[in-house]
């Protein structure tokens, strides 16, 4: 196991970039040299091999020192970092760096990465498909195997949903677990940062490097003694599984859809593709025999799900995209004649068609007289859906007792989707996000891993787990995964462990 | 006659050592563009982390004004473009401020108007300042130094009705701040600001049409500014005309105050929850730490003053219009009561000294009065001086001297004394010897002093010659009354 930047690496890594397009700038070419590992020791030895001598890739809304921070935008194309997140400088501290700013759909809004002003992103499963979004770019790299993981944002599944499109492991960790510092902000009060892995044991090992408070980071924290340990943990590997029908939800939208074709959409937009129902099944059936207990579970909030988190995201995002004026740094037009018209041409022409929505939206929602009808609603839904998901899972306190370990359910409706006519639409795009967007409502973390590979394209599931709980997520994903390798597209060559496991 | 309704919106700039949400230095009279950094200029990513000494003095300020101190208060996001806001939004307090519904008495005079009131105070809240946007000809130019500066408003009730309480709340209030020493109330260099509000209306009728004026950077200005407004209303109601609800801007060159801007394009701000810092709950700790960073406060102490050293009303405001000059006082005062000196005497003779010599000596020195903390004329030496004029060691007239040799050359009284022969001169023999030698020296008027035809008020006049000939025989060091006493028994003597 080992970086291992021969002349065979670099063609390798060449030949998949030229066909996925999944990096923004990197620094393949160059001769790199990891940090020195500084880290103090409280990272696992364990989790320090899988880390030290190692590149990773970061997705460019995360900020790197001195590269590029273009977020996917025009506006901040030729923007670089004078700093380093919190995360990039912890995983550098233990001897990784940076290869290179993966693409991503811009600011993070989107489901596809195609909504980079930059570049587009292929699926390494299949050029003509997306690679998901909006960590698309990272979720590239790692199937294609140009790094072993790469650093991604999930502020409603841009972490999750990719890492499914492409076949890897992808975590969301419980909300103040990883410090926010250096993550371009879309929705504070959503998003983490997140991994994307090739194996379960890597991504629980940089989950153990990053995690932790950050004063720098005020809504950071520690986690608590009572949660469940990263490493050897002491309970049993058979856990408790609730598994979260898609029919039930499908029908609980579908009750409330009648006479709008905007919810006909949407009902549409959450039924499950043949192909991951399948997965998913199988899922089920493979947990079951590695001899955890699955029983079905419903959570009716689920259904408000989509409508709050846009309100609250678009909310967030249209006051955190207000910096973005070109005033003291960022894309500026030739000529304006006075301060405000430079503001108004720069996000003119600076902001791509989906940002420009999100940030009316957020206006729309924010107005002063219709707070109540739409912030405030979008809060008190949040609040009820925290609370249905506590009644399952336990609280972040760890006061009571949890009636499951954890919660199963699909990540998306469809694999990685075309583009052209087989594409979803954006508003579809939107929908489809009500198996992801919860975990970041409610602030718990959730772990997207390949099930099985459908069709020619990998279908991945995902486990919802008590605050604070990403341990004991990780087991079960690892158990998994311990008996069902996970599965890697075609042309793929591990560089990153001894042992290459065969596709599926 | 109108009723009239004034509020305040009193901004200062806390002494914080740093900016309210980051590590850099809060100064912004630096070289423009030196103090700022990745989170108070807005770059992507980044984060604020609250200063608790902010919230410290915020509390402080909200304690002194009687506010209650809620169990929770948070921060947000207040949404509004300008080129000098590097977020485009002011992390600010709306829904829970630091300080709520408190109130404060003002007392005190303006001119020839005689004030004592009590004034509700709606809230105090903390929020950040935004940088400074200079335009020059074709360009403007843009110094963040000041963005991200602890800010604290202060929000008033309606409840002054004329300019002059308006002033003299101003006045009170800087007063009140410095004494707390979270601000240092320089309203020229903005680090106390104000805005007025005002409305006129027949009385019992409540609330009127709302003007804000702006740009009142002296408590003159505030004064004359609502003079302005509460003049220019009247004389719009008395025509049957509508007052608009707008924002004016005091020009102090017209002495006027002009439309700004009108409210119906008054901007929503789209208040929300700041979602990056936490909801602030203080604990035990941190409000007993507030509590025992209070310290008496101005209108309490010149009370407590008057009442306890015996100063007229007049003279115990002035000791008390800069806590250092109190501190000096009441230090001073206490010393000289240790060596043996009657309380009221020593705070009389001091409060003297300080209102005039020192100000006049520290004003030749180009410092101010606040500065005397620091000043070599400390408290130890200004007793000494006391318990020296007391005991008659030195005359009224010398110790004002005196003052002037302590501070120019860093020396204790008694060494200023001793070097200059300052002493008096009360020993009755040595007085005796010289006064007969002037009369030896005066034989004539001795003479005329004796004889029988010789008028009184023609006698006393050569007593005083004779007096005033043995001070300048003792260099102007003896005791008068001394003089006096033992010249006119040397004449019954000799008359005898």
């Amino acid at each position: 196991m080992g970086y291992n930047p021969d002349k065979d690496f670099v063609q390798y890594a060449q030949a998949w970039e030229e066909k996925i397009q999944a990096f923004i700038e990197w620094r393949i070419g160059e001769e790199l040299l990891p940090a020195p590992v500084t880290a103090a020791g409280n990272i696992p030895e364990e989790a320090r091999t899988q880390i030290a001598g190692l590149p990773f890739a970061v997705k460019d809304n995360i900020a790197v020192r001195d590269l590029p921070l273009t977020c996917g935008s025009k506006l901040l194309e030729h923007f670089r970092s004078p700093y380093s997140a919190a995360v990039v400088r912890a995983l550098e501290a233990a001897g990784g760096f940076v290869l290179g700013k993966t693409n991503l759909d811009e600011f993070g809004m989107g489901s596809s990465t195609d909504n980079s002003a930059l570049k587009k992103t292929n699926n390494p499963w299949g050029i003509d498909r997306v690679a998901g979004g909006s960590s698309g770019g990272s979720a590239a790299a790692v199937a294609a195997g140009i790094v072993p993981y790469a650093l991604g944002t999930d502020t409603g599944g841009s972490v999750r949903q990719p890492a499914a499109f492409c076949g890897v492991v992808g975590l969301k960790p419980t909300y103040g677990a990883v410090s926010r510092l250096g993550l371009v902000a879309y929705a504070s009060s959503l998003e983490s940062a997140g991994i994307l892995a090739d194996t379960t044991e890597r991504c629980r090992a940089v989950f153990a490097c990053i995690r932790g408070r950050d004063p720098q980071d005020e809504t950071s924290h520690e986690t608590p003694e009572a949660a469940p340990a990263l490493y050897h943990a002491e309970t049993g590997r058979a856990k408790k599984i609730g598994v979260l029908s898609p029919e039930a939800i499908a029908r609980a939208l579908a009750a409330d859809a009648t006479g709008s074709e905007a919810l006909e959409i949407a009902v549409q937009a959450s039924i499950l593709e043949d192909e991951v129902r399948r997965g998913f099944e199988l899922a089920q059936e493979r947990l079951a025999g590695l001899g955890h207990t699955l029983a079905p579970v419903e959570i009716p909030s689920l259904k408000y799900g989509v409508p709050a988190y846009y309100t609250i995201a678009t909310a967030e995002a249209s006051a955190n995209l207000a910096r973005f004026d070109s005033i003291r740094y960022g894309a500026r037009p030739d000529w304006a004649k006075n301060p405000e018209e430079l503001i108004d041409k720069a996000r003119d022409a600076g902001f791509g068609a989906e940002v420009k929505l999100r940030i009316l939206l957020g206006t729309f929602v924010l107005r002063s007289g219709f707070q109540d009808r739409y912030y405030l609603r979008a809060q008190r839904i949040r609040a009820a859906l925290r609370r249905d998901f506590e009644s399952l899972l336990g609280d972040s306190g760890y006061t009571d007792t949890a009636k499951f370990d954890a919660l199963l359910m699909p990540v998306f409706p469809s694999r990685a989707f075309g583009r052209g006519p087989s594409s979803l639409s954006a508003f579809a795009q939107k929908a489809a996000d009500l198996y992801t967007c919860c975990a970041n409502l409610a602030g718990l973390p959730a772990l997207a891993f390949p099930a099985s590979v459908e069709g020619g394209l990998p279908v991945g599931v995902q486990l919802m787990g008590r605050a604070w709980a990403e341990g004991t997520l990780l087991d079960i994903a690892e158990g998994y995964e311990q008996a069902f390798p996970f599965p890697h597209p075609e042309g793929f060559q591990a560089f990153w462990r001894q042992v290459c496991t065969k596709p599926l | 006659m109108y009723q009239t309704f004034i509020g305040l919106e009193v901004h200062i700039h806390l002494r914080t050592q740093t900016k309210v949400f980051c590590g850099c230095r809060s100064a912004f009279g630096d070289t423009p563009n030196t103090n700022i950094c990745p989170v108070c200029m807005g770059y992507p990513g980044v984060l604020p982390s609250l200063n608790i000494e902010a919230m410290r003095m915020g509390m402080m300020v909200a304690r002194a004004l009687s506010c209650h101190i809620p169990e929770k208060t948070w921060f947000e996001r207040k949404q509004y473009f300008y080129p000098d806001m590097t977020k485009n939004y002011q992390i600010s307090q709306f829904a829970s401020p630091l300080g709520q519904q408190g109130y404060v008495d003002i007392e005190g005079k303006i001119g020839s108007a005689i004030i004592s009131k009590r004034v509700r105070i709606r809230e105090c809240h903390l929020e950040e300042d935004a940088g400074k946007m200079i335009h020059a000809g074709a360009v403007s130019r843009l110094d963040y130094n000041r963005a991200g500066v602890s800010l604290l408003e202060v929000v008033t009730e309606p409840d002054m009705e004329t300019g002059e309480e308006a002033e003299l709340f101003i006045q009170q209030f800087r007063r009140m701040v410095r004494y707390l020493g979270v601000c240092d109330g320089n309203m020229e260099e903005g680090s106390l600001r104000a805005d007025a509000n005002v409305s006129i209306n027949l009385p019992g009728e409540g609330l009127g049409k709302k003007v804000e004026i702006k740009n009142l950077n002296s408590s003159r200005f505030v004064r004359l500014g609502l003079a302005y407004e509460i003049s220019r209303q009247g004389d719009l109601m008395d025509a049957g005309k509508p007052i608009i609800q707008e924002t004016r801007l005091w020009n102090e060159a017209r002495n006027e105050t002009l439309p700004m801007r009108r409210k119906e394009n008054a901007q929503d701000y789209r208040y929300f929850p700041e979602p990056d810092l936490p909801i602030f709950a203080p604990d035990a700790a941190f409000l007993q730490s507030v509590d025992s960073a209070m310290v008496e406060l101005p209108l309490p102490r010149i009370r407590r003053i008057i009442s306890a050293y015996g100063l007229g009303e007049e003279q115990a405001g002035l000791i008390c219009e800069e806590k250092s000059l109190a501190d000096y006082f009441e230090t001073a005062v206490s010393q000289a009561e240790a060596a043996g000196l009657a309380k009221n005497d020593a705070g009389i003779k001091i409060a003297n000294w300080l209102l005039q010599d020192v100000k006049r000596i520290l004003g030749k020195e180009g410092m101010d009065i606040s500065d005397i903390g620091a000043f070599r004329l400390h408290p130890a030496r200004m007793a000494s001086l006391a318990v020296m004029t007391a005991a008659g060691k030195i005359s009224g007239k010398t110790a004002k001297q005196v003052l002037d040799a302590v501070a120019a050359e860093d020396k204790d009284p008694a060494v200023i004394v001793e070097e200059r022969g300052w002493q008096l001169l009360s020993d009755p023999a040595q007085i005796a010897c010289a006064a007969r030698t002037v009369m030896q020296t005066e034989a004539a008027a001795v003479t005329e002093i004796q004889a029988s035809a010789t008028t009184d008020k023609r006698r006393s006049a050569l007593t005083a010659y004779l007096v005033g000939k043995v001070l300048a025989a003792t260099g102007g060091k003896a005791d008068p009354k001394i003089v006096n006493s033992q010249l006119e028994e040397l004449l019954r003597e000799a008359a005898k």
